[in-house]
């Protein structure tokens, strides 16, 4: 998906132009377990199919942080895969995308990409709304007679998820340089 | 319904809506009332605030519909036919929610009792209506978490 490189570059200009106006943006449509959710696209770094980075993906486990079990590199940079159902609590599905983002050191595992849109801007979420979802969300889109949650990409893993996650692959680092040497 | 809307102009410091919420009767102040909605779409996504069913889209806006059916419990998924919609006031702000109900709204004038010792965070009072003693539903309590299904009488 060689195309989707590009993705966030243009979503940019698309959507700096016409903030100017109504702050309209550009997102990525995306299912989870038959779940729509939004991303901005200019958070999108890049969209891969799971089978083409299979090779590139590497194994990490973090007892507290179950939902990110592979990290992969891109650009010199290792990025935690989160699988986006376990994140949002929703049934297990069968992700077949992996979503990189763009200014975090995070992927997504996603179902699959419905489409890109154009929404006419965010609207924020209730204030009913206290739990998780507050860090999940930046807010709601209305599209096509649907309301679709717009996922805020920081809320994927916390400061204290990458920090464990961070520990747990500096000890898997050492403790397979230990076992070279032996 | 247009009879909301005369409701909340009539609305007075002691008047009260009586809704059919399940098969309850429950009494909401009327100056909280904003309107009686028609059935519209539920939209559903994941979160993790107790007591919150969803949003629905009403008049421009996006108002979250608390479920009440944890607490007060005997509501089936296809037996409310509107939405009653209430502000309420969370963090210090007011903000509209919906709630499910059935059957007719009426007006009613009373003195609002204090609760009994025992009553769950989401009965702000009570209210005599006719030989009825009608519970004042609290709608802060289901957005500050006091109202717990453990906590309610559905439960026991």
């Amino acid at each position: 998906m060689t195309s989707a490189t590009r993705l966030g570059e243009e979503a940019t200009a698309s959507g700096q132009a016409s903030r100017r106006g109504r702050r309209s943006e550009t997102v990525v449509l995306f299912i989870v377990a038959n779940q729509m959710f939004a991303v901005a696209a200019d958070s999108v770094h890049e969209i891969r199919s799971t089978d083409s980075i299979a090779g590139a993906a590497n194994e990490i486990q973090h007892p507290e942080v179950p939902k990110v079990r592979h990290t992969i590199e891109r650009s010199g940079r290792t990025y935690y895969v989160v699988n986006a159902g376990m994140h949002f609590g929703l049934p297990v599905s069968r992700p077949a995308l992996v979503m990189i983002l763009r200014r975090f050191r995070a992927a997504l595992l996603v179902d699959r990409i419905d489409r890109m849109a154009e929404i006419s801007g965010v609207y924020p979420l209730p204030q009913a709304f206290a739990g998780d979802d507050r860090r999940w969300y930046r807010g709601l889109a209305y599209l096509d007679d649907s309301v679709i949650p717009v996922v805020e990409p920081r809320g994927f893993l916390t400061p204290g998820e990458f920090q464990q996650l961070d520990r747990a692959q500096s000890e898997a680092a050492r403790r397979d340089a230990e076992a070279v040497q032996a | 319904m247009s009879s909301l809307g005369i409701i909340g102009e009539a609305a007075r410091e002691n008047s009260f809506v009586l809704l059919q919420i399940g098969h309850r009767r429950i009494a909401l102040p009327a100056a909280q009332v904003a309107e009686l909605a028609p059935p519209v779409r539920l939209h559903a996504f994941p979160h993790r605030t107790p007591l919150l069913a969803g949003v629905i889209v009403r008049r421009g806006r996006i108002v979250p519909v608390i479920d009440t059916e944890p607490v007060l419990g005997g509501k089936s998924p296809l037996s409310h036919r509107f939405y009653l919609i209430a502000n309420r006031t969370i963090g210090g702000a007011s903000e509209l929610g919906a709630i499910p109900v059935n059957g007719e709204c009426e007006l009613v004038s009373g003195d609002m009792q204090p609760p009994a010792m025992d009553r769950p965070a989401y009965v702000a009072g009570t209210l005599t209506v006719g030989e009825e003693s009608v519970d004042v539903l609290n709608l802060e309590a289901f957005s500050t978490g006091d109202s717990t299904p453990q906590d309610s009488e559905a439960s026991r």
